[in-house]
């Protein structure tokens, strides 16, 4: 879709402010609406608004799939991780007091760590649902340029 | 009656509206579109109701991520309800 | 007040109803996916209207804020939310598949596939 220029000139313009918005209510999450999810949700929005504009050869030159299968296991690493270290230095599981000196910065600290990991894994899976949706699409499309009935997905 | 609840029964008439085109519509892209109308509606009502995350929610995935896994799956079905 | 709760409880039912409708009767299965949507969606109103107290705000920390929804519906909403797409998505990933290994994704003609398989 990328010959349309309304569309890659409005699109040129949204995704960096959809990308912004999903980075604020990240980062904001502690205290105001929103939080890993919505952040993380809003994030893939932008880049599958771009693949749907540029084709997912180029979408997937921004990120690969094997870093989103990597990334999404690290965001739920990091969420576990920032648990037990908790444990580790005396606490329960997710009790973020014995992390810093000040209990409050303390808890500011972990949670924004922990909501940083739920929004690495839901953008990077719901990004790997779409690719896996599209991939398929082209594979078909693929094939049936080349008329040949077997390579069929 | 209160223009809050005004806005309320706006809101709930058009819900009602959408989901009777998505029953009635033969064409699956239009059921697409009108199933998007559908989750920006339900985002002001949960505005409205007091629950701003479950509308940032809505926007996102219902609206958003949904509609394009529903289009991506129509490319390959057909548009046409038989 | 009390008409206006009435109201929102029957706007859940026929909405309700209306997925079902398109669950059981429809036999395209992308338009059964977007039945169970708007089932799915129909109970979300349902648990979100009995946090809501007239009156009150959004459940967000600030000064001179006494009165507010219930957050715990929004949360179990929020919640059900992720599972649903989860759904959705394996739901249209079925239906490709059917697709692919059948040719179509009506309910009838695929009936017709197996009939025929089985003669």
């Amino acid at each position: 879709m990328s010959d349309n220029g309304i569309l890659r000139i409005i699109a040129r313009f949204l995704i960096p402010l959809i990308l912004l918005v999903g980075l604020y209510i990240q980062f904001h999450g502690e205290y105001s609406p929103g939080g890993g999810f919505q952040a993380g949700v809003v994030f893939a929005v932008g880049w599958i608004l771009y693949v749907l504009i540029w084709g997912l050869e180029r979408g997937l030159k921004v990120i690969s799939l094997k870093a989103m299968y990597v990334l999404s296991a690290a965001g739920v690493l990091l969420y576990a991780g920032t648990g037990l270290l908790g444990v580790l230095l005396g606490g329960k599981y997710l009790e973020f007091y014995p992390l810093l000196e000040s209990p409050h910065a303390a808890q500011q600290a972990g949670i924004i760590v922990v909501e940083f990991g739920v929004g690495l894994t839901v953008a990077t899976v719901a990004m790997l649902i779409f690719t896996l949706f599209a991939r398929r699409r082209s594979e078909w499309i693929a094939a049936l340029e080349q008329d040949d009935p077997e390579q069929r997905p | 009656m209160s223009p809050n609840e005004l806005f309320d029964l706006l809101i709930l008439a058009l819900l009602i509206v959408c989901a009777l085109a998505i029953a009635r519509t033969k064409d699956l892209a239009a059921a697409v579109i009108l199933f998007s109308v559908y989750s920006f509606a339900l985002c002001l009502l949960w505005v409205h109701r007091g629950a701003p995350d479950v509308a940032m929610t809505e926007a996102a995935v219902g609206a958003g991520v949904t509609a394009v896994l529903f289009f991506y799956t129509l490319t390959r079905t057909g548009r046409r309800e038989k | 007040m009390t008409l206006l709760s009435f109201f929102n409880y029957w706007v859940v039912i026929i909405l309700m109803m209306v997925g079902f409708y398109c669950v059981i009767a429809r036999g395209n299965m992308v338009k059964k996916i977007m039945g169970l949507n708007l089932f799915q969606t129909s109970v979300f109103i349902l648990f979100v209207s009995a946090g809501k107290i007239v009156g009150g705000s959004t459940p967000i920390l600030r000064d001179g804020v006494e009165v507010y929804s219930n957050p715990l519906p929004h949360v179990i909403v929020l919640t059900a939310i992720v599972v649903g797409v989860a759904i959705t998505a394996v739901g249209l990933a079925l239906a490709v598949r059917i697709q692919e290994a059948y040719g179509t994704i009506e309910d009838d003609h695929l009936r017709d596939d197996f009939d025929e398989e089985d003669d």
